[in-house]
Order: structure tokens, then sequence, then C-alpha cells
């Protein structure tokens, strides 16, 4: 391979890895994908993974040159489909010798695969929430607050994340808007346990991929990127938290 | 246990799996299986629970079956095994847990009545510890097949169905 192809690979890789990181990917999966493609095209790689950039060297086996570069990972969000397309890609890679160029087609592909439709979303999420209501031993009207809810405070989330908040602030608008309308039922004292309304209908914002995969690296021994997403996902709480004092607050309930 | 009630609690933990795994965005040939396993999980926490276990050994027995059957359907349905995995535990994460010591900590902050302070204080450790012991375990049970066998891929865990589907290709 001459520095041409080194260059392209380790463009392929970080991009790759990066592509992992950001679709919510623990860190031993990223490294593990990424060198098994590099390996497949007789490099030996290292890569230092952090949850804001990614870090890799090449080393071609033929010769002594070294290529290293840094890429920044894009903002996080759950996207398990470019994980499974990666990971099915990767081992196209390695088993059926697919050519760089042929990969770095597929990866564009996968990059540019459709969500579900947003509607869709809406109503399966706020499916989950009215679940979520009735295990916790709600009735058919709490279920209907806690599905409005659900469905009004992810809509209100989905608009923050458009217009590019922050993405705490983000969470914490979702959970106002969705405490507010919960909070109403308790305040009027709607239904048997409105309660509960109130205490699911935030459910569907708790950081759940954050909380494990920091778990899942700190048992793996990637401690310092698990405390970074333990850190994170206890913030993602605590925006929880504050949009649910604030509709607390307002109509002195709890 | 009322068999109906235990039954109909099924469909709500699979629709609780479903809506997450929309959100995470899975391929769709994996809805039903998550829809499946998380029905299954949950199931398994609830009975230990029923059983005089507590939430925190419920969710990790949760966790263990849905990570095993992860790697058993990820190799039917070809994608990795913590795609069905995560999705279907998500609902056993601690939310309302982590929420109320959140919750319980900024309460702290503008409390200044000695014994309702100690109260509080109370619910929020004892609320955030469960968070923390649950997540752990789940993270543990969901990782378990990979411990256990110690591979770093489950493509290297031979499942018996894969091996005969193989040999179907081979002929």
């Amino acid at each position: 391979m001459n520095k041409h192809d080194t260059k392209e690979l380790s463009q392929f890789l970080l991009e790759t890895g990066a592509l992992l990181m950001s679709s919510g990917a623990n860190t031993n999966r990223i490294r593990i994908t990424t060198l098994r493609i590099a390996n497949a095209y007789g490099h030996s790689a290292e890569l230092l993974i952090m949850h804001r950039a990614l870090m890799l060297t090449l080393n071609s086996e033929n010769d002594d040159n070294f290529y290293s570069s840094i890429k920044k990972t894009l903002p996080h969000g759950a996207n398990f489909r470019i994980v499974s397309g990666i990971s099915k890609l990767s081992w196209q890679i390695a088993e059926e010798k697919l050519a760089l160029n042929k990969a770095v087609e597929e990866l564009n592909r996968l990059q540019g695969l459709p969500h579900y439709p947003r509607i869709l979303i809406l109503i399966f999420v706020a499916l989950a929430g009215a679940s979520f209501c009735r295990l916790f031993g709600g009735g058919p009207i709490e279920m209907s607050v806690a599905f409005t809810a659900t469905f009004i405070g992810l809509f209100v989330r989905q608009e923050a994340i458009k217009k590019k908040f922050n993405s705490y602030l983000c969470v914490f608008f979702g959970a106002f808007t969705s405490s507010l309308i919960a909070g109403l039922t308790v305040k009027l004292n709607i239904g048997d346990h409105p309660d509960l309304a109130f205490a699911t209908s935030v459910l569907y914002l708790i950081p759940g991929i954050p909380l494990i995969n920091s778990l899942t690296d700190l048992l793996d021994g990637n401690i310092m990127n698990g405390i970074v997403r333990g850190v994170n996902g206890l913030i993602l709480a605590f925006a929880i938290a504050l949009g649910l004092l604030g509709a607390i607050i307002i109509y002195n309930i709890g | 246990m009322d068999l109906f009630a235990f039954f109909e609690k099924w469909i709500w933990l699979g629709f609780a799996a479903v809506g997450f795994a929309m959100l995470f965005n899975v391929p769709k040939r994996t809805l039903i299986t998550i829809f499946i396993l998380g029905a299954i999980g949950g199931a398994v926490k609830l009975l230990t629970i029923q059983y005089e276990g507590n939430i925190v050994i419920g969710s990790f027995f949760g966790a263990v079956v849905v990570g095993f059957l992860s790697v058993w359907v990820a190799h039917i349905k070809h994608a990795p095994p913590f795609v069905f995995a995560i999705p279907a535990v998500i609902p056993m994460v601690p939310g309302a847990f982590s929420y109320k010591m959140m919750l319980g900590i900024i309460k702290l902050t503008s409390n200044t009545d000695e014994t309702l302070f100690i109260k509080i204080l109370n619910d929020t450790i004892s609320n955030g510890l469960k968070a923390f012991f649950i997540l752990l375990l789940l993270a543990v049970g969901v990782s378990a097949p990979m411990i256990l066998t110690r591979r770093e891929s489950a493509k290297d865990i031979k499942v018996k169905l894969q091996l005969t589907h193989e040999k179907s290709i081979k002929k």
C-alpha cells in the first residue's frame, strides 16, 4: 500500500470509529471493530478513544512509516441502524476482502439511511410511556395522561434539538413540558392515581444508553470513558429533575 | 399470581422496549425480536420480585436472560447482540430512581429543618444506591455471555443453530 492509501484508510477508520461513538456503541466495540478493519487491510493500528475525539496511529506491516491523525466525534444521538450496519461491514471487509473504495461507499450509504417516520416514533414512544404507567399500576385515565404528556414532551424535545439548543437544555424542555401536562392532572386530581402519570411521563428521557455504556466501559477497564459517560448521564438525569421541579413549584404539588 | 394480569404485563413490557428501540432507530427486522426479549426480560424481573427477590437481583436475572437470548437471536437475525439487548433492558434502567435521587439532592439544598433533612437524605441515598447497583448489574448481565465465554465478538460464540445453517448452505 502506498502513502495515499494509508491516508485514505486512516480517514475511513476514524470515520467509522467516530460514527460508532456518536451512535451509542461502547468503547470496547469501537476498538474491536476499528482494529478488525485495519488488520483486514494489512495494517496494525493503535487507537485512543475519547468521548469527543478519536486518535489513530497506523503502521503498515511492510515498512516503518507511521501515520497519525485525530478526528472529533459528531454530537451524540443513538442510532443502532448505523452500529448494526458498521458491524456487518467490518465482517464483510475481514472475511470477503471488500475493497476500500467499496467500503467507503457502503459507509456513506449507512449514514444516509432514514430514521423512522417522526409521527411513528412519537406514537410508539408515547405508547412506551403509557406502558410504563400501566406497569406501575395506572389505569386507563393515567395511561392516556402519560401518553399525551410523553407525546408532546418528545415533540418539544425534537424541536429543541432541531433548533440546536444545548443537549441538556433539550432534555430540560422535554421534562418540563411533560411534567407540566401530567402535573395538571395531579393539581386537578383527575383519576385514581394521578401521581403515577406524573412520575412516568418523563421516563422516555432517561439516559439509558449513556448510563449502560458507562457501566460496560467501567467493567471493560475503560475507566476514563466510563466516568465521562456516567457524568454525562448524571447531568441528563439532573436536567430531568430540574424540569420536574419546575412543574412541582408552579403547581405547588409533591 | 393472576395469570391473566401476568401475561397482560408482557404486552406493556414489550411496548416499553419497542418504544425505546424506535427512538434508537434500530433496523426494522429486529423490532419484533426486541418486543419479545423486552417482555421476557421484564417478566423474569417481575417473577423474581414476586418470589422474595428484590428489584436489584430481579433486574440482574432479567438482564442475564436477555443477554444470552440476544447472542442466540443475533446469529439468526444477523445483527450484533447489543442491538437487541440494549433496547430490551432499557425499560429496566432505574430511571425513576435516578431522577428521584437528583430531585432529592436539589431539595436538600433548600432545606433547613433537621428532621426533614435527614428523611430526604435517607430517601436520596437509598434511591441513588439502588440506581447505581441496578445499572451495574444490568451491564454485567448484558455482557455476561461475553465475559463467561471470554470471546471478543459474539460471532465467535458458536451457536448450534448457526452450524446447522452453515452445513445446509455448503450442501
